[in-house]
């Protein structure tokens, strides 16, 4: 027999039937770890699932306009014929307000909770793409580099998630203002301007450093790789080892982390909306729909419900997701 | 020992002096005007605004105006307003732009709040979590334990305030199945203490308690298929010891970790719950001064929250290493 024979061809010659298996695990062995991972999570089918309710809310978000032109209405139009003296609606959803209007003001439900889509999504974007950014930038440079940099990076780290975020978060918000020349003179749309890209910076300056802490753990153990000392025995630049052969290993953890921040941030923004530190009028945002809708939820409930299912679905469909695109890309944590 | 200790000190401080020093450069160097925002915006002249800057010393040069806070922090300060003196005594924060009062004054008042709601809370969490998770490991892969972790993940995916919000609309007030939430002194009377704080604690205890008991059932499953577990299993013991007496002791070890973090970040992280159920606590505190661009109390808030969270991630870190003599000392 020639098992164990350098020669390998001689051992297919004699058993012609082996030569099938060898070429069917070789092939097998040809797919990336991402493709991998994708192949798993597409036969998730409660994770496909929860891709469609969030593509549907990107489809909202992004038709926004269109869906209110379709329905006739704006989302910042008063219909105070519409309201009673004391400010309750005196229509239900009817063919011209499809969802009914607010109470007070009158102004178009549908139209309001479609254009509500938009900045729970781009806050949320945006933060997990500068929080991965900055994150991932860091953490390379810390493991990698090490020395002072990596000490002065950990400390960093250290120091921001040692931060009470939320409370920083309502602090940030006055300051950033009157750095703008105070709330007093700044109009309504300047503030709410204001606000929206102080959230987008709250968010990220305090998401970035779970993930650069988990990305310098790796780097610290990748870079002892024959891999990534060959690289460097030959001579390749620093920045290229980083983003060339260090960053196409950290796929995992940094896909992971940020469809694990995606729900965290859009019920971040919507709970700093609430508390009347996030978004403000006259911007339409569910967060801040929900804090007005309480006061009236027992004489108006579709006011009320209307935002909530809207955060509840997308920021259950995306944590759902987060935890399945978690289980594809390392099947260790599901026991 | 000690040099762990020593050095995780030396690292706590060095956090504590960073955030003191970043808070303050954000309320006072960066271009925002205390004075300004004191004054108000109608009948404010010039004279009126450049008392209060220099009764507050905010004319002076900002590095003196730091060490004056710092000094204050330890020492006290008096404070000049109109030729009448103000003295704010030892932990100053400042004077409150809204009602003149010192911040850490009404900080006093506010934390009885806050800390009442966290202590229910976490005798709630721990029992229900842990009890719930070792269930769970013990019964693992069963139905029982598959839908107990598909529901906690579900509930735990809920934006918190959302859960809060309508708990406390539709089983308070309109169907008023539970308790309506407030607040009674505990010296003062405890069975409305116990009966305004039961809905908060409940809301918050079981939402929170999914994440302990994910958390402690995977470590009480990691805990209960070591060598010492068989061990005990073969020396006769009853399941009941080996679970709760053997396997919980060391599961539980992790657990604490976050135990301890969790309840320093939710004595300043109680904002939603204080803010839906009306509970007058730090939380709320912070929400109302800025409303009210009350700066003083805003960044004392801050501060003292962020010594609270430091020092509890130090005593974590020390706890730690005295429960599980496996953590090296480096």
């Amino acid at each position: 027999m020639s098992i164990g024979s350098p020669d390998s061809t001689v051992g297919v010659e004699e058993h012609p039937a082996s030569a099938e298996p060898v070429r069917a695990a070789s092939v097998a062995h040809g797919k990336s770890p991402t493709r991998i991972a994708m192949d798993r999570l597409r036969k998730d089918k409660l994770a496909m699932v929860c891709v469609g309710i969030i593509l549907f809310f990107i489809l909202v978000a992004v038709f926004a306009p269109l869906l209110a032109k379709l329905e006739g209405q704006t989302f910042s139009a008063f219909h105070t014929d519409l309201v009673d003296e004391f400010g309750f609606p005196t229509t239900g959803p009817n063919s011209q307000h499809w969802l009914g209007v607010e109470p007070k003001t009158g102004r178009d439900n549908f139209a309001r909770w479609v254009y509500g889509a938009r900045p729970s999504l781009i806050v949320a974007f945006s933060a997990t793409l500068f929080g991965t950014a900055v994150g991932v930038v860091a953490g390379l440079l810390a493991g990698f580099l090490g020395g002072w940099t990596d000490r002065i990076i950990s400390w960093i780290i250290d120091f921001v998630l040692s931060l009470p975020y939320l409370l920083f978060a309502i602090a940030l918000v006055p300051i950033v203002e009157s750095m703008r020349g105070g709330s007093f003179n700044l109009t309504p749309e300047e503030q709410a301007s204001t606000r929206f890209y102080v959230l987008i910076f709250v968010l990220s300056f305090f998401g970035w450093a779970g993930l650069a802490r988990i990305i310098r753990g790796e780097v610290l153990s990748l870079r002892e790789r024959e891999f990534v000392l060959a690289a460097k025995a030959i001579g390749v630049p620093t920045r290229q080892v980083l983003f060339k052969e260090l960053l196409p290993n950290l796929v995992a953890p940094i896909v992971i982390s940020a469809s694990l921040s995606l729900p965290a941030y859009v019920t971040a923004e919507a709970g700093l909306s609430f508390l009347g530190v996030g978004l403000v009028e006259p911007v339409p945002s569910w967060g801040q729909t929900i804090a007005v809708a309480t006061n009236w939820f027992k004489a108006d409930p579709i006011f009320l419900w209307l935002p909530v299912l809207g955060i509840t679905a997308l920021v259950l469909s995306m944590a759902l997701l987060g935890d399945a695109v978690r289980d594809a890309f390392d099947p260790k944590t599901r026991r | 020992m000690l040099y762990f200790v020593a050095r995780r000190l030396v690292s706590a401080l060095s956090v504590v002096l960073v955030t003191l020093i970043a808070t303050f450069t954000l309320f006072f160097v960066a271009p925002t005007d205390p004075a300004a925002a004191i004054c108000g915006d109608r009948n404010c002249t010039q004279q009126r605004y450049n008392e209060i800057k220099r009764n507050l010393h905010l004319d002076r040069p900002k590095v003196q105006q730091f060490a004056e806070y710092t000094a204050g922090i330890f020492a006290g300060r008096t404070f000049e307003t109109a030729g009448v003196k103000q003295k704010c005594p030892a932990p100053c924060l400042g004077f409150s732009f809204k009602n003149d009062r010192p911040v850490y004054e009404t900080l006093k008042t506010r934390l009885p709040v806050t800390v009442s709601l966290v202590a229910g809370y976490a005798v709630l969490v721990l029992t229900i979590g842990v009890f719930v998770g070792s269930l769970a490991a013990k019964r693992r892969g069963t139905m029982g334990d598959r839908a107990l972790m598909t529901s906690t993940l579900v509930l735990s995916s809920i934006p918190y305030y959302i859960v809060a919000l309508m708990i406390s609309l539709y089983l308070t007030i309109l169907y008023p199945i539970l308790p309506r939430s407030g607040y009674t002194p505990l010296t003062e009377n405890p069975g409305k203490w116990v009966a305004g704080l039961l809905t908060p604690w409940l809301v918050l205890g079981i939402y929170n308690c999914t994440q302990y008991a994910r958390f402690s059932r995977g470590s009480m499953v990691e805990t209960l298929s070591e060598d010492f577990i068989r061990t005990a299993r073969a020396k006769g013991l009853s399941d009941r010891v080996v679970t709760y007496k053997h396997a919980l002791r060391s599961g539980l070890i992790p657990v604490v970790t976050i135990f301890g973090l969790d309840i320093a970040g939710s004595l300043a992280g109680a904002i939603f719950t204080e803010k839906i159920f009306d509970l007058p606590g730090l939380g709320n505190l912070v929400i109302d001064s800025l409303n009210n661009y009350d700066l003083p109390v805003i960044m004392g808030t801050v501060l003292v929250a962020s010594v609270f969270l430091v020092m509890m991630n130090f005593i974590v870190d020390i706890a730690y290493s005295l429960i599980d003599p496996r953590v090296r000392l480096a």
